[in-house]
């Protein structure tokens, strides 16, 4: 029987909402995937993420749900907002899942059991999943290159479940694994898992990005390019959950671009062509952690000389990304300037634009 | 990439693994996958080579672990590709977080069982525990004894499972060793057969974007119990399938299997034994051998153990005096303090007018092969219980005790 | 069998394998997440405080919204509810609207004027233009003095179809815009093109005929349903100061008017003074030195520059062109034998208010001579009303009339100049515009017999930065008009300010925020978790909120660039309301309804992806 050539789908890149001083979205596509009705938290962060990305692929998608909030809350009870395929695995199995359903249509469409262009096939895994139990069938699906894109929606925390901590728990956050006491006073005493980074230098031949709810034409972007590479995608996109977080539900999308301002959740790109890292994403300021965590309860416990940690290990991420450390925050890596910090009005004047 | 062309029937010499493997083939599976673990991995390895030699247009995946294995089965056929993927041991047990949701949502993965003992330690040799430890997730399960029949039960399984009633997972289970690497002859089919035989897979709700739609969505505790039962009435529901598929190969391809258990030998006799796979075998020498010498033994072989013939065991060993259930497989703690067939044997034997007695025994435990010598001390074991009247304990461990 | 006899009851129908069909808006229902809220967002357009600001309430973010978007018609269509003369105001609106700009508090202010003139110029070059004017109603208005409040009363009430009459006393129409602003700010041809514009409109034009002398009150009566009254403030005040009638002495908008209408025949010497500190006073200082002055030199009692009631731009640009300033000084006499040799100065400073309260002078003091060879005195202007009737003249020597601008019961209405001169309002055309564009929806309404009301409806002007979201406009510099280097400007009367290029005035309308005003970014409709924000077109007024699915987040207001978005509180916690039955709300036959539409499934056609 002769094989047939698949077809794949090519989605065009977006323009910056950004035309000089005019702030105006591009054209958005018109279809909507995921619609409303579903019983996620309000303002959840991977919900506006799941909308994002549905957009961004189209309608001819398929969907993989591990077991997550992106299952669970989503698709509670036998109601499911999903106007494209949608499909339930277990929580290690997301990119294995994922990737059961990309073999499923290379084969069937190049054996002529299935006419039409190669579906968008997008595994939704939670942190949980992608950074702990999933890592290695994730880490299979990447190496095995699948075509197919992987979004890990990155809220810090097995948050389903009822907020426990996970491997991208954040220094010093408040989970009920990560409980603080007398005896651990930060909480949490273990720094996250440089997830992404695992992922693009593991995996080279793949495309690899991090991203955030707080700049979502980027978002957008990075899933159509995810898509529209040949092969295995994986984009991990920082997406605050109000339940863990511990804040005014209104803030979600700003939280996303505060995370990226204070230097902890660097924005960039893995050129699988060129084998390089693109750290040219630059926020419109840079902040000093407090600004950033002052706004989540799951902070409020920390004292100066952890904040100070959390700042050193930003200032080490802003260097990564080749950018000019100012005094103030070089200044705030150590605890006992923190302290004449403390101000919120002090803190604001060493915002500066970038 | 061309797939195989006609075929015309013909024997050859292999073993299990590479029948299984021949099997999957015929089906012209879409996805396969692979995760090595002995002894099965020959299935994988025959299959790799008839992908690469182009004998087969199938995708052919490595997975990451028999849990990764599984999902990727999972999605495949959520998808509605015709998948295949095996294991054996330990490495069944490491996708167990599969079988429920795999059944659950009636997808027909069909998996290939060369089975092997369980750690620890590491011990390559053959028993039935992997498999059965499975047995309650709501796949569809039976053992071949050889070679011949381990093709003809993962073509018939495919039909099965497939079937727009059935929409369930199988485990097509064959002894590791014994069937999985001892060469035998078998005949293939012509491809003609098999297209008459086996139609393409069709889920009526695949993952297609044409025709979208949710699997397995969260549900709320009420609507457990309906969802169960739907399941329940799907393996019960299986029964009438099984029977009638059975019919069609024999109609097809010549070769007659009784779909729930094998007789030889039965009849007159007094004391039989039962059992399932491919000590078989050794069975029916030994048997034959015992006939000789003026002995009224027989053998039943288990062929589906899910879903469990109840009725046709109970009807069927109701006739018999004695049943000795040999046991290659670990139930520990269990009723019968040796293997998991006893219960269910007692249970299905329970309503009935004539109840023989049932005793197990422990033999071919970690691969060992069960002699004749063996076949014949617990056919005197049999006898004596008969004489008796009475059993003398449940479970007798076979090579230890007097 | 075990499950021989077993029946599931229709609440618990279950789809096949539990999977379910996706949803429509119209199918599957999915859960009424609306009923967690307590709080909706809601549209609510505020006003901007340009719009406000403006004299006429152009509605100026909407027409910079539209340049924008590249729809430069639509914009000048847009102006031209309100104004009849953009390219006119584009160059000589002291721009309220340019003050009151919120953006002006972020960085500077957004360059409207310039935008203005852009679409005004545009508007200029069409061949038809877009306003056109209304269903003929048989009705008669004359329309008294063609100025800016003349013109503007007029044009508004052949829009609305009356034979609209201007009688105006001049050679030329034009009024305040011909006779009082200088070429090089508003070149004639300008102007000549929107009186073109009036005409096409059909309302006849009469120059060389003033009310009083070529036309009498009795004869407005007799021959018109009503009249505008906009005949300004045409006679020049007086310094008060002796021998003001000596030769060479001018009055500022004589001097300006003259040389406007083609009529001037004052030659000036080298040296001129300028006494006062206003715009015309201002505009005056730079006419003498394109008229042949060397020396102009402003002399103000002002103390300093900043009290001075002039536009400071046009104050800087005078003092680039090298005008000279005296301030604390009133002129005292006209020094000479017949024809002013110099001016005598006295110190001298406003009694309380500045520019509202009398000047004290301090004659005790020594007297300074400065030597001029002619002074323009333009210290403000007054009313001639000898041919109005007595009893509408009030004591203040203006028009009695209500607040509607209505003489009494009468078909005589008051606009412009004349009815805003003490009202607390500053004189200027764009305040004139709007009183007479008020005063000819007022005359309409009393035409038709309704009533004339106040307006009552409270305006929302938002001049807060934090009721928008100012993370998405970065720091961006006002994009500046060109303009002619100091020293070549007074050898011409071309204009100085020159006008933006399209590029320039997209970019400039760019900056706009749109206070308070939607202006479909986008951004409520994408950050939305559920979503529940649709729109088919983009435009303002058509996003609407899914109000059975809105779980009251207030992302969207959030993240609102404008503040557009607000949120009203729904649920009152005192008053004990519950909102849900129980955890689990979920809408009844629910399940049954999926299990049926799964099995229909297979015979409803692919989705076309």
């Amino acid at each position: 029987m002769p094989t047939i050539e698949v077809q794949r789908q090519l989605l065009p890149i977006l323009d910056s909402p950004n035309q000089g001083a005019r702030f105006y979205n591009p054209e958005l596509p018109s279809s909507e995937p995921f619609v409303p009705g579903h019983r996620t938290c309000a303002g959840c962060g991977p919900s506006i993420q799941y909308r994002m990305t549905n957009k961004a692929a189209g309608d001819n998608t398929i969907l993989v749900g591990p077991t997550g909030c992106m299952y669970v809350a989503n698709s509670s009870y036998l109601c499911t907002p999903y106007n494209v395929p949608w499909a339930h695995t277990q929580i290690g199995s997301a990119g294995s899942f994922t990737a059961g359903v990309a073999a499923a249509y290379e084969a069937m469409i190049r054996k002529g059991k299935w006419q039409g262009a190669f579906p968008n096939i997008i595994c939704e895994a939670g942190d949980g999943s992608a950074s702990d139990i999933g890592l290695a069938s994730i880490s299979g699906a990447l190496y095995r290159n699948h075509d197919c894109l992987i979004i890990c929606y990155d809220n810090e925390q097995y948050a389903n479940t009822g907020i426990q901590a996970s491997s991208r728990t954040p220094y010093g956050g408040m989970t009920t694994f990560s409980p603080p006491g007398p005896l651990v006073p930060e909480a949490k005493t273990l720094f996250p898992k440089d997830l992404a980074r695992m992922m693009a230098a593991g995996h080279p031949h793949c495309y690899v990005a991090t991203a955030s709810v707080g700049y979502p034409i980027d978002l957008m972007n990075k899933v159509r390019k995810g898509l529209n590479h040949k092969g295995a995608a994986y984009i991990m996109i920082y997406t605050p959950c109000q339940k863990g977080f511990v804040y005014e539900t209104p803030r979600s999308i700003d939280l996303g671009r505060l995370v990226v301002e204070c230097g902890l959740y660097p924005i960039w790109e893995w050129n699988p062509e060129k084998r390089e890292f693109d750290y040219s994403f630059r926020p419109q300021n840079m902040r000093p952690v407090s600004e950033y965590l002052k706004l989540q309860g799951r902070f409020g416990h920390l004292h100066a000389e952890h904040i100070a940690k959390l700042q050193k290990f930003a200032n080490e991420q802003w260097r990564m990304m080749n950018v000019q450390l100012p005094e103030a925050l070089i200044q705030a890596a150590d605890a006992k300037n923190l302290v004449n910090m403390a101000s919120a009005v002090q803190a604001e004047q060493v915002a500066q634009t970038l | 990439m061309p797939t195989a062309t006609e075929v015309k029937k013909r024997t050859v010499r292999i073993n299990g693994c590479v029948a299984a493997a021949q099997a999957a083939k015929y089906a012209d599976v879409d996805v396969i996958t692979a995760y090595p673990i002995r002894p099965y991995t020959a299935t994988m390895m025959a299959l790799a080579q008839m992908v690469a030699n182009g004998e087969l247009d199938a995708e052919y995946i490595v997975a990451d672990s028999e849990h990764s294995q599984l999902s990727i089965a999972h999605g495949a056929s959520s998808s509605g590709a015709r998948v295949f993927t095996g294991s054996s041991g330990v490495g069944v047990q490491f996708a167990y977080e599969l079988y429920s949701p795999i059944s659950g949502s009636r997808m027909p993965v069909q998996m290939m069982i060369a089975d092997r003992t369980l750690d620890p330690p590491g011990d390559f040799g053959s028993e039935h525990t992997d498999a059965l430890s499975t047995r309650d997730m709501g796949w569809l399960m039976g053992w071949s004894c050889d070679a011949q029949e381990a093709f003809d039960n993962h073509l018939m399984a495919y039909r099965i499972g497939e079937d727009r009633r059935v929409l369930l997972p199988q485990m097509v289970c064959q002894d590791g060793f014994f069937v999985s690497h001892i060469t035998s002859d078998v005949e293939l089919p012509d491809t003609g057969q098999v297209k008459e035989f086996l139609p393409p897979y069709k889920h009526p709700y695949p993952l297609d974007p044409r025709h979208p739609v949710s699997h397995g969505p969260q549900i709320m505790p009420e609507q457990g119990p309906p969802l169960q039962l739907e399941r329940a009435r799907a393996m019960e529901e299986s029964m009438a399938i099984i029977e009638e598929v059975h019919d069609e190969f024999a109609k097809i391809f010549g070769r007659r299997y009784d779909p729930w258990v094998e007789e030889f030998m039965t009849d007159g006799a007094d004391v039989v034994f039962f059992m399932q796979g491919g000590h078989a075998v050794t069975a029916r020498f030994a048997i034959q051998h015992m006939r000789d010498q003026g002995l009224k033994v027989g053998l039943v072989r288990l062929r589906t153990i899910r879903p469990y013939p109840t009725d046709r065991v109970n009807e069927i060993l109701s006739k018999f005096k004695v049943v000795g259930v040999i046991e290659t497989n670990m139930g520990l703690g269990s009723v019968s303090s040796g293997g998991v067939l006893y219960a269910e044997v007692c249970a299905a034997l329970y309503e009935s007018q004539k109840r023989p007695l049932v005793l197990s025994f422990m033999a071919g435990m970690g691969g060992e092969a069960i002699v004749l010598k063996e076949f014949y001390w617990m056919a005197q074991k049999m006898a004596d219980a008969q004489k008796r009247g009475k059993i003398e304990k449940r479970t007798h461990w076979v090579g230890f005790e007097e | 069998m075990s499950t021989k006899g077993t029946k599931i009851p229709e609440r618990l129908m279950i789809p096949f394998a539990g999977i379910t069909p996706a949803p429509t808006q119209k199918g599957q229902d999915l859960f009424p997440t609306g009923n967690w809220r307590s709080i909706r967002p809601v549209y609510r357009d505020k006003l901007p405080p340009c719009n406000n600001a403006c004299g006429t309430n152009e509605k100026i973010q909407g027409y910079l919204d539209l340049v924008k978007r590249g729809k430069y018609l639509d914009a000048y269509a847009l102006i031209k509810e309100d104004m009849p003369f953009p390219s006119v105001t584009g160059r000589v609106c002291y721009h309220p609207c340019e003050q009151a700009c919120n953006r002006g508090k972020y960085d500077e202010a957004i360059s409207i004027r310039a935008v203005e003139r852009f679409l005004g110029d545009l508007g200029q070059a069409l061949k038809r233009d877009v306003v056109k004017p209304g269903t003929p109603n048989g009705k008669k208005v004359a329309v008294i003095g063609s100025g800016p409040a003349g013109h503007s009363a007029a044009y508004q009430l052949a829009r609305l179809g009356y034979q609209v009459t201007i009688l105006e006393k001049s050679a030329k129409a034009g009024g305040l815009n011909r006779g009082g602003i200088p070429d090089w700010v508003l070149p004639q041809n300008i102007l000549d093109r929107e009186i073109e514009r009036l005409v096409e409109l059909g309302i006849t034009i009469k120059t060389n005929c003033e009310v009083g002398k070529d036309v009498s009150w009795d004869d407005l009566k007799k021959n018109y349903d009503a009249c505008v009254l906009a005949v300004g403030l045409t006679e020049p005040n007086s310094a008060k100061a002796e021998g003001e009638n000596k030769e060479g002495v001018v009055y500022g908008l004589p001097f300006l008017r003259d040389i406007g209408m083609g009529t001037s025949k004052v030659k000036l010497g080298a040296r001129v003074a300028v006494i006062g500190g206003g715009n015309t006073a201002i505009d005056c200082a730079r006419e003498a030195l394109r008229q042949g002055a060397v020396e102009v030199t402003m002399i103000t009692v002002e103390a300093h520059p900043q009290e001075m009631p002039a536009s400071p731009e046009d104050l800087h640009d005078m003092v680039e062109e090298g005008v000279e300033l005296l301030h604390g000084r009133a002129m005292t006499a006209a020094l000479g034998n017949g024809r002013i040799e110099a001016l005598q100065l006295h110190p001298a400073r406003f009694s309380g208010a500045i520019n509202a309260s009398p000047i004290n002078v301090d004659r005790q003091a020594p007297a300074e001579r400065f030597a001029v060879d002619n002074v323009i005195i333009a210290v403000g202007q007054r009313a001639s009303l000898g041919w109005l009737p007595d009893e509408f003249k009030n004591e203040r020597g203006t028009i009695k009339m209500d607040r509607f601008g209505r003489l009494g019961d009468t078909n005589f209405f008051a606009a412009g100049d004349i009815a805003q001169v003490g009202s607390g309002q500053p004189l200027m055309v764009v305040n004139a515009v709007g009183d007479g564009k008020r005063v000819a929806f007022n005359l309409d309404k009393v035409m038709r017999g309704q009533a004339l009301e106040p307006r009552t409806i409270p305006v929302d002007v938002i001049f807060d930065l934090n009721r928008m979201n100012m993370t998405y406009f970065p720091h961006f510099p006002r994009v500046q008009q060109n303009m002619l280097p100091p020293s070549t400007r007074k050898k011409t009367q071309d204009e100085v300010i020159q006008a933006f290029s399209e590029e320039q005035a997209v970019e400039e309308a760019g900056r706009c925020f749109s206070c308070g005003t939607c202006n479909a970014c986008d951004n409520c409709y994408l950050v939305c978790p559920e979503p529940c924000i649709v729109r088919d077109v983009r435009s303002n007024g058509l996003y609407k909120i899914l109000v059975d699915y809105c779980k009251g987040c207030r992302v969207c207001i959030e993240e609102c660039p404008t503040g557009c978005l607000e949120g009203v509180p729904e649920l009152d916690f005192d008053t004990g309301v519950v909102r849900m039955d129980t955890a689990f709300a979920v809408s009844p036959g629910l399940h049954g309804r999926q299990a049926e539409e799964l099995r229909n499934l297979a015979d409803r056609g692919a989705k076309s992806i």
